[in-house]
């Protein structure tokens, strides 16, 4: 399974980007990471470029939103039916409800969103999706 | 050529946010300028560690403050430490953030904007405390930064191509940043000529995340070779505190005796070598009282390792920037410490010695035998092939295929060494060290040892 993963917008917490790539890895993923200070436009260009499975988007410093509310519009442009989106990481700015978060960023596009969520969790949990999923389209 | 330097200078020099530059006033400024501002004089001078300190506000007062609150503290060298928009080369945002400092008292800039306030203001300061002033920063081109800092009276500058590029850039052209220090290194050169040397120092915590010392002790001496063969005569090798007292020592036994053994090697017998020390730069706990600890043994483990100099971390630390007060109260418990560390014994452990010596001397020599015709571009090509690789960089032409953990010691091992061209001996030596728990996957490993303070 290949996944394109990084850091969006304006933001260089590069050790937590370094960490999901060597976690990922260490799962038997194939993993093409653009690293920190990544744009929407660029996460898209690459899954075209890698055909890959899984676009996994973190953040650290609270701004996700700001850059990922265009998902939606970028999506429709393309045929991403196959393709997982996750995000993860410090999704707001300050103490924020991920009861609420979590369905903002479902509606901006995301398949799984995880707010303050350990990573090793928040990985087994794509597994598993990526698992049922797999299921669900031979059972078609 | 000295010719087409100056050609060059005078072009950075003209840029919109600055008054005229004069550079006969500067020079005739430094070749009389007091023997107390030059920390070259003052490490040939002074037989103790000197203690220096990190800050910058973004006003001429609030830094005015800060340097009387640390002589209060008996400071040896003061920091000036410059604003992100400025190291980005963003002077009119430093301008505005500036602007509103001033007008509201309140810090709209993480450092002092040094370009904006001018070479002709910021003199006023650092003559007026006479003490030694090291230039803090962050900066890629750093050209007209470092022509308004020699300008002001600040005779150290810190950084270089690599250590002020791949810790805190994306994508800065790294051949760029070789050429546009090689202008720093030249500047620094020629002004070393007129009265005591200009201090340079190389920035080795990096990113400050489990760095492997072979690979900071290789970009260490290689930043002072490209220094050295410009005509810079002082230079300051560094690293940090890694979190283990053995390879800290280790580390500088081994740092002090090749960045000689290098320098001799390329002609430079004449220039001088210093070591300086950082506190712990990882992330500190939320304690304080476990702060001032972590400071303590760090201030302890400097004189066991026989640093020139040390820079100072405050408990503080974990909290954002500190307070004028806090900053300087740091530096007296340091020189408070530092009182009772006279006469420490010397350690050594000749095996891990001769391992890091080996480690470091054969990545220097794949980087030597690259087929470049210069040492930066041989330098710039083993980045390039992974030669160099720094753990944590977030810059995209760094490998990122070395990795590091602790071994039962808390010393820092190379688990994986990606393209590091070290030899299968030594290899062996760091694989023999660690130990990994039964079924403990190495990124919750990582995860600990990063947050080894906590």
């Amino acid at each position: 399974m290949k996944v394109v993963t990084g850091v969006v917008g304006n933001d260089i917490h590069v050790v937590a980007n370094r960490l999901i790539d060597i976690s990922l890895e260490e799962r038997g993923f194939e993993v093409f990471n653009l690293g920190v200070n990544t744009y929407l436009e660029e996460f898209m260009d690459a899954v075209i470029e890698t055909d890959a499975d899984v676009l996994l988007i973190s953040s650290l410093n609270g701004e996700a939103e700001g850059w990922c509310r265009d998902l939606q519009i970028l999506k429709s442009q393309y045929d991403f039916k196959d393709v997982t989106f996750m995000i993860g990481g410090n999704l707001g700015v300050g103490e924020m409800d991920p009861e609420l978060l979590v369905p903002k960023f479902q509606g901006y596009g995301f398949d799984l969103v995880f707010h303050q969520t350990d990573l090793n969790e928040g990985l087994d949990q794509l597994e598993i999706f990526l698992k049922t999923r797999t299921k669900g389209n031979t059972d078609v | 050529m000295s010719s087409l330097l100056q050609r060059e200078r005078e072009i950075i020099v003209k840029n919109e946010y600055i008054d005229r530059f004069d550079f006969d006033e500067v020079e005739d400024f430094i070749k009389g300028a007091s023997k107390d501002l030059f920390i070259s004089h003052k490490f040939k001078t002074s037989s103790e560690m000197l203690v220096q300190p990190r800050g910058g506000f973004p006003t001429y007062d609030k830094v005015f403050q800060l340097y009387k609150e640390f002589k209060d503290a008996n400071v040896d060298v003061l920091p000036l430490t410059i604003d992100s928009n400025t190291r980005l080369n963003d002077y009119a945002s430093a301008k505005k953030m500036l602007a509103l400092s001033e007008e509201n008292d309140v810090d709209m800039l993480n450092g002092y904007p040094l370009v904006n306030h001018g070479y002709r203001t910021t003199r006023k300061m650092i003559t007026h405390y006479n003490t030694p002033v090291s230039l803090r920063h962050g900066t890629p081109d750093a050209r007209l930064l470092v022509e308004t800092a020699l300008a002001s009276g600040i005779f150290e500058i810190e950084g270089g191509p690599i250590t002020y590029l791949l810790p805190y850039s994306k994508n800065f052209p790294m051949d760029k940043a070789f050429l546009y220090w090689k202008y720093v290194e030249r500047v620094c050169a020629k002004y070393s000529e007129l009265n005591e040397p200009i201090n340079r120092e190389s920035f080795g915590p990096l990113s400050a995340t489990l760095q492997a010392p072979a690979i900071v002790i290789v970009i260490q001496i290689l930043e002072m070779l490209l220094s050295l063969e410009e005509g810079v005569k002082s230079f300051s090798v560094s690293f940090s505190q890694t979190g283990a007292m053995l390879q800290d020592i280790v580390s500088s036994n081994v740092i002090k005796k090749l960045s000689r053994k290098y320098a001799d090697q390329f002609g430079h017998n004449d220039a001088t070598i210093n070591l300086v020390y950082h506190q712990w730069m990882g992330a500190f706990p939320y304690n304080k009282e476990y702060s001032d600890s972590l400071i303590n043994t760090s201030t302890v483990i400097a004189a066991m390792v026989g640093a020139d100099k040390i820079i100072t971390k405050t408990r503080n630390e974990a909290f954002g920037i500190p307070t004028k007060e806090a900053n300087a109260l740091a530096v007296a418990n340091v020189k408070y410490t530092l009182g009772m560390l006279k006469g420490v014994p010397q350690v050594s452990d000749e095996e891990e010695e001769e391992n890091l010596t080996n480690e470091v001397d054969e990545i220097l020599e794949a980087v030597f035998n690259d087929k470049a015709d210069t040492l930066w571009r041989k330098v710039f090509n083993s980045i390039k092939k992974g030669y160099i690789d720094i753990p944590f960089s977030p810059h995209i032409i760094n490998a990122n295929e070395v990795i590091t953990i602790r071994d039962p010691e808390s010393n820092i091992r190379i688990l994986k060494k990606g393209n590091l061209p070290i030899s299968d001996k030594s290899f062996a030596f760091e694989q023999s060290k660690i130990k990994l728990a039964e079924g403990e996957r190495v990124v919750d490993k990582i995860i600990k040892d990063i947050g080894i303070m906590l």
